[in-house]
């Protein structure tokens, strides 16, 4: 029973982690610009929808529309404002202007919320859902399963919508979708959006789980970055499946062996990148069916 | 007289400071199918690039239809009726080849009976759209690609299509399907203006030849005329015109 247990928490985690990496990945895929910021954009709206909380005492859940419209809104900004005049330069230059992002958005928070840790306790904080023996904490278990939705609500929009569609034309073959006549802006800009979409659904769910405070973002990036790299750069699946593992050999490790949990997280990417260097479902060559 | 579908008239176009268009005269009638040939750096594939718009001219004119489309964006020029089939693979290899072929009537996807006729209609005129419908395009061969990437064109109804090296990299049976649908497509009312490496196999299949050499047309005429040209024939055709 107790594998079952750490096996649920694991699946849990894995949901949130996909949610925030197909948002890093999703970029990645349509732009080639690697999302460093996306922690920042994190912990920005897990702030925000404390101090919405503070303020009001509202049900943090019913937060997640709202801080998602307002951080796709912040990602659309973003792109057009500065990524979109630095993308010309190139990959690296990209991901040096999203580092600087991220580290003007912690210094503000910094000032703006304090650099204490904040957490959003809503009646069910320390309540859990008890089936059989299996004991499910409500904020895991409303995390994993808002995510999930999140998350499958997007892949049909991906794969249904005109518009997803048009994203996943780019993210294949830029020229090619420039040829049935799919504006490259307005694909990155709806790409870059819907990556912090993602990162405002996830700061509520997380606030809900764990303390937050500005540097926090550093831990969650170095997380999803690598999620996306184990799952294969630009590939949702991918950064899918590579969450699961990571959830669950995390779960595990903080089972067991909790002070190694960081090293097990990291160490699954090291050894699984070792015989598969592209990644989970990431492609070795592109060139071979795109030019 | 017969129909101008385009004309483009003393266009000089480069990149950067160069000039690879020097004064190009070019005009394309209704229903023919127009092969370009010319040595590399000739400025075959520049010629594509202002009439699709990726390039702007730095003088001159593109009439398409009568209409000035000099300078427009792609996708200004893709709605007005020109459709391109690149040289380089083109389709979305993760996508079917149902998704690929939809996504050619993207400018008109609002319209979704006009998309579903549209769709019928492709299919009719390249089976394989409808045969390999739930395929990956990565998975085709390389002819089918190419006869997907056609179907793709003709999803907007274009009045124009544009083909950059219709047979390359094509094993011979793939290359006389391409040849099959490409004279269907003129036999339909549509205009194939397209740059072949392989002048034989291009002036066998049009109706008309454009010779282009240092940025101008050199010669133009109807495609046998081109090709028994003495000159021609010695310049590209070798002695393979001996046999």
């Amino acid at each position: 029973m107790e594998i079952v247990q750490i096996l649920a928490f694991g699946i849990l985690m894995g949901g949130v982690y996909a949610l925030l990496s197909s948002g890093v990945t999703l970029i990645f895929g349509v732009l080639d610009v690697v999302n460093v910021a996306q922690g920042s954009f994190l912990v920005f709206s897990a702030l925000l929808t404390w101090q919405i909380w503070d303020l009001t005492g509202i049900e943090p859940l019913l937060l997640i529309p709202v801080m998602g419209a307002l951080m796709a809104f912040f990602g659309w900004i973003i792109y057009r404002g500065l990524v979109k005049r630095v993308v010309p330069q190139g990959p690296g230059m990209t991901v040096l202007l999203m580092f600087g992002v991220a580290i003007a958005m912690e210094g503000i928070l910094n000032i703006a919320f304090g650099n204490k840790f904040k957490s959003v306790t809503p009646p069910y904080f320390t309540q859990s859902l008890q089936i059989g023996e299996l004991v499910l904490p409500y904020p895991q278990l409303i995390s994993g399963v808002m995510a999930a939705i999140v998350l499958v609500g997007l892949f049909f929009y991906l794969k249904l919508s005109w518009a997803g569609r048009a994203l996943r034309a780019s993210a294949q073959n830029k020229d090619g979708a420039a040829l049935v006549g799919i504006s490259s802006i307005k694909a990155s800009s709806l790409a870059f959006a819907i990556g912090a979409m993602t990162a405002g659904v996830g700061g509520v769910l997380l606030i809900i789980m764990y303390p937050i405070y500005p540097a926090t973002q550093y831990d969650w990036i170095a997380k999803l970055l690598g999620i996306i790299v184990l799952g294969g750069m630009g590939s949702i699946p991918g950064a899918v499946i590579a969450s699961m593992i990571l959830g669950i050999s995390e779960a595990f490790a903080q089972a067991y062996i909790p002070q190694w949990s960081a090293a097990i997280f990291f160490g699954v990417i090291l050894v699984v990148l070792l015989f598969r260097p592209e990644g989970l479902l990431g492609e070795k060559t592109r060139e071979d069916v795109t030019t | 007289m017969s129909e101008a579908v385009l004309a483009m008239v003393d266009v000089q176009a480069g990149y950067g400071g160069g000039l690879v268009l020097q004064g190009l005269d070019l005009q394309i009638d209704k229903g023919t199918i127009t092969c370009i040939v010319g040595p590399n750096g000739a400025g075959k594939s520049t010629v594509f690039r202002v009439i699709s718009g990726l390039i702007k001219p730095k003088s001159g004119t593109v009439t398409f239809l009568g209409k000035d489309i000099t300078g427009q964006s792609p996708s200004a020029v893709l709605r007005a009726g020109v459709a391109q089939v690149p040289q380089n693979r083109a389709l979305f290899p993760e996508m079917t080849v149902h998704e690929n072929v939809l996504l050619g009537g993207y400018a008109i996807r609002r319209d979704r009976a006009l998309l579903k006729q549209r769709m019928a209609m492709v299919e009719e005129m390249v089976p394989l759209v409808r045969e390999r419908a739930k395929e990956h395009a990565g998975n085709l061969s390389g002819g089918q690609r190419r006869m997907v990437e056609i179907g793709r064109a003709l999803m907007l109804n274009p009045s124009l299509v544009l083909m950059d090296e219709p047979s390359l990299g094509l094993d011979p049976k793939s290359v006389a399907k391409v040849a099959l649908l490409i004279r269907e497509m003129a036999a339909s009312g549509r205009t194939v203006l397209m740059v072949e490496q392989n002048v034989r196999l291009g002036m066998n299949l049009a109706t008309h030849g454009v010779v282009m050499e240092q940025g101008k047309v050199r010669l133009t005429g109807d495609a046998a005329g081109i090709a028994d040209n003495p000159e021609v024939a010695t310049m590209y055709l070798g002695k393979a015109r001996e046999d």
